[in-house]
Parts: structure tokens; sequence; C-alpha cells
């Protein structure tokens, strides 16, 4: 199986060359376009309580779509966004994605769900996070370009703007300054990032678009 | 009359350099800029073609505007800029004698080798797959501009291919297509958000667009405030 992602960062789309037997998991939705070949089967995403509750308190789809070839092929797939996609290669490690930034994985990847808490719930980022995890590639996707960064120590990223981050990552949530610089700053709340590791940031906020669109209606 | 397709894929801007005499049809508002030895006639039908009210009408039911622009040089060495409104990706296509069935709004320009006109794909086809029901349908030899939200590419189908709703730009006429499921339990299809399906059959070119703008839209609209 060869992935290319294509047309980044504006429109970044997957294309997917399909040998047969050949097995790619996708958002519900994320389907462009596909040859004949291929064979597509609806499953729960990680269980049926779990997609539910992803459902309702996370954004997320409560199915996934499996795509086996049965001869050679492609598919592409997209995601609702203007924006980049990336790829995280796991050897058994897990990683956190925000709500809707999965896009596709390898059948080998375990999709599951982690508490991301109330005060994530508060800030807008969903009271649950995506949690993958096992062998192969996955692909998610952002609003805007995506950029990453080594943290060590403390980090802060505008709310809106995280969108992978590794388990040894802590994510708090505060305020930017003081109750005045925080309001009338224009920066609201802020995501305090804590630990060691990789996390992965877009240069767009979706909320931010949300906002500035109800400004001009 | 030569192109250039400037800034691919997010802001696509198309600019021709014409001599005396070339003729390109745009959709209305499409043009950005235009050196001044260029005239401008808006009409309701395409250049030397028939029709005229009718066409401009069954124009407005596949999405396009009711007017179309005619820009003609009137001296050498001309250069017209012309873009669609929405972010996204033009393309080319070159007709020689066959026809082009373009997704409704997505007909940039031609030149005056094509003729355009507004086909009906079927009830069906448009109640289940999200698609408009009436398509611009070029015909004749000669350049048409497509224009799309999202990058386009292009796909040369020999035998079957499966889209999704609203990823279709453009497909030639050799090409057929029907609604069918996305997966093989109709249910499954359902739920798994692909929902319906175009599935085409025959051989020739088909162009689709990257991303769509319902997608965009329903993650949009629940975070607009009531108006």
């Amino acid at each position: 199986m060869e992935v290319t992602i294509r047309n980044a960062p504006s429109f970044a789309n997957l294309l997917v060359n399909l040998d047969p037997g050949d097995r790619i998991v996708a958002e519900a939705d994320a389907m462009a376009s596909m040859s004949s070949g291929i064979e597509m089967t609806t499953r729960w995403n990680g269980g049926v309580f779990r997609a539910i509750a992803r459902r309702i308190f996370g954004g997320e789809s409560i199915f996934v779509n499996e795509f086996k070839s049965t001869q050679s092929g492609h598919i592409v797939i997209t995601q609702p966004f203007p924006g980049d996609m990336a790829c995280l290669e796991l050897k058994g490690n897990t990683m956190f994605l925000q709500p809707g930034a999965y896009i596709a994985s390898e059948p080998q990847v375990t999709l599951g769900l982690g508490w991301a808490g109330i005060r994530s719930f508060i800030s807008g980022e969903g009271l649950f996070r995506m949690k993958v995890s096992g062998y192969g590639r996955v692909w998610f996707g952002a609003y805007g370009a995506i950029f990453t960064r080594q943290v060590e120590g403390e980090y802060i990223v505008d709310t809106g703007h995280l969108v992978a981050y590794e388990p040894t990552i802590g994510i708090r949530v505060g305020m930017a300054g003081g109750i005045f610089a925080s309001f009338f700053g224009g920066e609201g709340l802020i995501t305090r990032v804590n630990g060691q590791g990789k996390i992965y940031m877009q240069s767009r906020s979706f909320e931010g678009l949300a906002a500035w669109t109800n400004a001009h209606l | 009359m030569k192109h250039e397709l400037l800034c691919q894929p997010a802001s696509t801007a198309i600019r021709f350099s014409l001599e005396q005499g070339d003729e390109l049809t745009c959709e209305v508002g499409a043009m950005i800029a235009m050196t001044k030895g260029i005239t401008v006639e808006t009409t309701s039908k395409s250049r030397g073609g028939s029709g005229g009210i009718m066409k401009g009408l069954k124009r407005m039911f596949s999405g396009e505007n009711f007017f179309l622009n005619h820009f003609t040089a009137q001296q050498p060495n001309q250069s017209l800029i012309i873009g669609p409104t929405m972010l996204g990706d033009c393309t080319h296509h070159a007709l020689s004698g066959g026809a082009m069935i373009v997704q409704g709004s997505s007909w940039v320009a031609s030149d005056s080798g094509i003729q355009i006109d507004t086909t009906w794909q079927g009830f069906s086809s448009a109640f289940f797959s999200g698609e408009s029901m009436f398509w611009v349908k070029c015909s004749g030899a000669g350049n048409l501009f497509l224009s799309s939200y999202g990058a386009i590419y292009s796909v040369e189908v020999d035998g079957e291919y499966t889209v999704d709703s609203g990823h279709i730009v453009a497909f030639e006429d050799t090409l057929q297509f029907r609604i069918g499921k996305a997966g093989k339990s109709l249910i499954g299809s359902f739920f798994g958000g692909e929902g319906l399906v175009c599935k085409f059959s025959g051989r020739g070119t088909l162009y689709c667009q990257t991303h769509n703008p319902p997608s965009l839209g329903k993650l949009l609209g629940p975070k607009l405030k009531p108006r």
C-alpha cells in the first residue's frame, strides 16, 4: 500500500494505491472517489458504547469505514477542512488526536477513546480525545497548515490550535494572563502543554473562522 | 490563444494571452483584470449559438448565471486574467468533437469553438446523489476551463469508478453514471457517512474535486448564531 499526501498544505488529500488484499480504515464520509474493485464495510468506531459516547461528547463519528481491495486500484481520502495532513508512524506507541483530526489508519492501528477532562470540554476541545495505538501509519488532518514542536517542560498553545500530542504530554486549560488580559486581549483561554514529547499544531483555528463568520452575519 | 494556470491549487487564476480576434466566453464575474484592447459583450446566448432567453433560464437551473460575458481581443497582444469566486483550483480540458458534462457552477470559461447548453441528468440522480438536476453540457472543439472547491484531479475511467456525491466536477459524455450504495449493505453505507455514491461506467476522462463545500458547511453551520 502506497499513500501520498497531495495538494498540501491548502487542500491536502490522500491518494492510496492498493494492491490486492490491502486494507485501509477511514473516517466516515472521508472517501472522495475510488476504483471499482474496492469493497467498503462500515464498523463501529472502537466499540458500540465508546462510539456513541464519542459522538455525543467528542464530536467524532460513530462509524468508520474499512476499504479492502480485491484487485489493484486506488482510493482518494479527504477531509472537510481546507488544510494540511500529516502521517504518524506508530511502533507500539500511543498518540492523542483532538476531535475531528483523525482521517485514516492502517488496520493494525487500534482506535480508542481517551478521557480528556471537563476542563478540556469547557474550553471547547471536547470531553474525549482519540487515542491511536499499535503498529502502523495514521493520517490526521488540520484546518490550516500543520507544524510541530518538541516540547520540553511547559509550552503554551492557544485553544483550537492543538491537533495531536504524545501521551507523555499533559494538557491543562488556563487563562492567558489575568482576567482582563485574557478576555480583552483576544487570547481568551489557552492550553498549557506540559511534559516531554512532540506536539502537532494547526496554523488556523476553526473556532476562529466561526467567530469571524458570526461577526459578519 | 495561450493560457497559463497561476497560483494552483488554493487560489487558482487563469491568464490568457489573446491575439487579435480571439474570443473567450466567461462566467459572469470571472474577470479579474484585462488589458484595454478587449471588448466585453454580455448576452444570454453562447457566441454564434442559437437560443436566447430560454437558454439563459435553463442555465440558471444548472447553477450558472443567466448571462454570459464574451471577451474579444480587438488588438494584438492582449492579456486577460479570470478566476472563480470560491477558493480552489481550475483546470483546462481540450475538447475535440465530443462533449463534456460539467457540474453546475464549475464551468468558468470556454473559447468560441465550444457550445454551452444545459442538460438534464434525471430526477433520481439529482435527488439521491445531492448533485444538481441540471448540468452544463459543453460540446464542440476547443478549450474548456473548469473550477472547483479544493484541488482538481483527473481519472481516466476504463470500466467502473466510484465517486462520492459532491466531488464530481465534470465528465466526458462517453461515461454514464448511476446512483449506488457505497458499501455492500445499505445500512452500512448510510451509517458509514458515505450514503449514496455515483458509479461511473464506460471509458473517458472524469474530473473530481478533492474537497466539497457541504462537508465544511455541515461543520461550520452549528457554530453559527441564528440570524
